[in-house]
């Protein structure tokens, strides 16, 4: 009875798009966070009559035959790479990306690491790191009698000291692109790890070579839109009952089945 | 036995390989590209002895609705849905395929890939390539990709010589054994995918007559099988 598992990998599709949805819509107010969108493709197909299959003595072939499908698969959980609207907090070490591009930081395990969420802070021992306290790089440690701190579009940060007009350039900023970041594989806290199907990491500054630039007391917004999140919630929700409908009927022909003897 | 069961075994089984299709269409009801598939029945006659003939049911024909997909915005640069008739060409380990799903990323290499991994091949046949740094690239409505004024690519777009010329396979792809041709009827819409063409009410409906049939021909089968009874009862007392 194949209607039955046929019907049940819709329901399993159907709920796995439900816990796509309300990732996102729990991202809501996630910096820097894309929306994902789950992608289905039919699983595969018996071939129960051949197109082609001679039908009759008189040479009459069958014109398309018979296929059955046996249900559906995830065949991926897309990013959706859009632009996040930008919010101003005037922090000295919030950065928004305008355009494509990830900041690259350091994990304790020494492997990089690329974000979008600029909301960078000051350790205690002056370094430049993330929310997570995880270093950026390249290291840019801030000196203890800097005053303010500013960066450019490009990257280049720079501090400005007591009675000293002029500001000095502390450090510079890169911006990783990648010819395939929808590939990166997202490890959680706002961070992403480069992958095969991702490819490596091409890290240069700011603005060039297709990358955007960054923008100084400003945080990238996530980019989920709630009504769109809440139409497919709408989709998913009768999709799965209809599926439901299915297996009731298969049982319900399965009982009639055996009620003959 | 005698033929009207055979009769309605063939309605029966029928009957169940249909089911399987509304369960799969219904299933597939969120997959991109996605072409709802329906099954034809035919009627096979068998002549008896004396000038009697016998009629059964045969589902053996499948039909591929080609109606046009819900578009879906998503915004994604790669991300194409075609409008009118036409498939995008893939090449896969297996040679050529077709498909409306026009959900598209690029390879590590740069390549324009299918979610699995095959790669989209342009109206030449060869793989479509877009260098790293151009992030914003642009699909105009004959497929041709660019980057500003310059063009990259034209995206190919085919047709089956024969219409019904298609075998379905597994991810949203179809094989079109008569050989295929450039068509230019379709135009491809960037930034919208085609959502699944399946109708879940016509489904639902069908479903449930078909599960009320599956029901009448049992019952015909129950009231057979009393008959067959009463009669060996009769006859043997």
């Amino acid at each position: 009875m194949h209607s039955l598992k046929i019907a049940a990998t819709g329901m399993a599709a159907q709920q796995m798009r439900v816990e796509t949805i309300s990732n996102n819509l729990a991202n809501m107010s996630t910096t820097g966070y894309n929306a994902r969108r789950a992608e289905f493709a039919d699983l595969h197909y018996q071939q129960l009559a051949r197109a082609g299959t001679i039908n009759a003595s008189d040479g009459t072939v069958l014109p398309t035959g018979v296929q059955l499908g046996l249900g559906v698969r995830p065949s991926a959980i897309s990013v959706d790479l859009a632009q996040g609207s930008l919010s101003a907090t005037n922090g000295d070490l919030d950065l928004a990306i305008e355009g494509a591009g990830y900041l690259e930081v350091t994990l304790p395990s020494g492997q990089s690491a690329y974000t979008r969420d600029g909301a960078l802070k000051r350790s205690a021992e002056g370094l430049i790191v993330n929310s997570e306290g995880f270093a950026v790089a390249p290291e840019i440690t801030i000196p203890e009698d800097a005053r303010s701190i500013s960066v450019n579009a490009e990257g280049e940060v720079f501090a400005y000291f007591q009675d000293e007009p002029e500001a000095q350039s502390i450090g510079q900023l890169n911006l990783a692109g990648f010819s395939n970041p929808k590939g990166l594989e997202a490890i959680g806290s706002n961070l992403f790890l480069e992958t095969e199907a991702s490819g490596a990491p091409n890290v240069t500054t700011a603005g060039q070579d297709g990358l955007g630039t960054l923008r100084q007391g400003y945080l990238e917004d996530s980019s989920v839109d709630p009504v769109r999140e809440i139409t497919e919630l709408i989709e998913a929700q009768r999709g799965y009952e209809m599926n439901a409908k299915v297996i009731t009927a298969a049982d319900q022909m399965l009982s009639a089945t055996t009620q003959v003897r | 036995m005698e033929a009207s069961g055979y009769t309605t075994l063939t309605r029966q089984s029928g009957l169940m390989r249909e089911l399987r299709i509304v369960a799969n269409n219904i299933a597939n009801a969120a997959t991109t590209g996605y072409r709802q598939d329906g099954l034809v029945f035919s009627e096979h006659v068998k002549r008896t002895g004396g000038g009697e003939s016998l009629s059964m049911a045969h589902g053996n024909v499948r039909s591929v609705s080609s109606q046009q997909g819900a578009l879906e915005r998503t915004g994604g640069r790669l991300d194409m849905a075609i409008e009118g008739e036409g498939y995008f060409l893939i090449e896969t380990p297996l040679g050529e395929r077709l498909t409306r799903a026009g959900h598209f990323t690029l390879s590590a290499v740069g390549d324009l890939v299918t979610p699995d991994g095959f790669r989209v091949l342009d109206a030449g046949g060869a793989p479509i390539f877009v260098p790293p740094d151009i992030t914003d690239p642009g699909v105009s409505s004959d497929g041709t990709l660019s980057d500003g004024d310059r063009p990259l690519a034209q995206i190919g777009l085919v047709r089956p010589l024969e219409g019904t010329d298609l075998l379905r396979e597994d991810g949203v792809m179809f094989r079109a054994e008569g050989g295929i041709e450039p068509t230019f009827d379709a135009r491809v819409l960037q930034g919208f995918l085609e959502g699944s063409n399946v109708d879940p009410i016509g489904q639902i409906a069908r479903m449930i007559e078909v599960q009320r049939a599956y029901e009448t021909g049992q019952s015909f089968l129950d009231a057979e099988n009393e008959r067959m009874m009463t009669a060996l009862d009769t006859f043997t007392r």
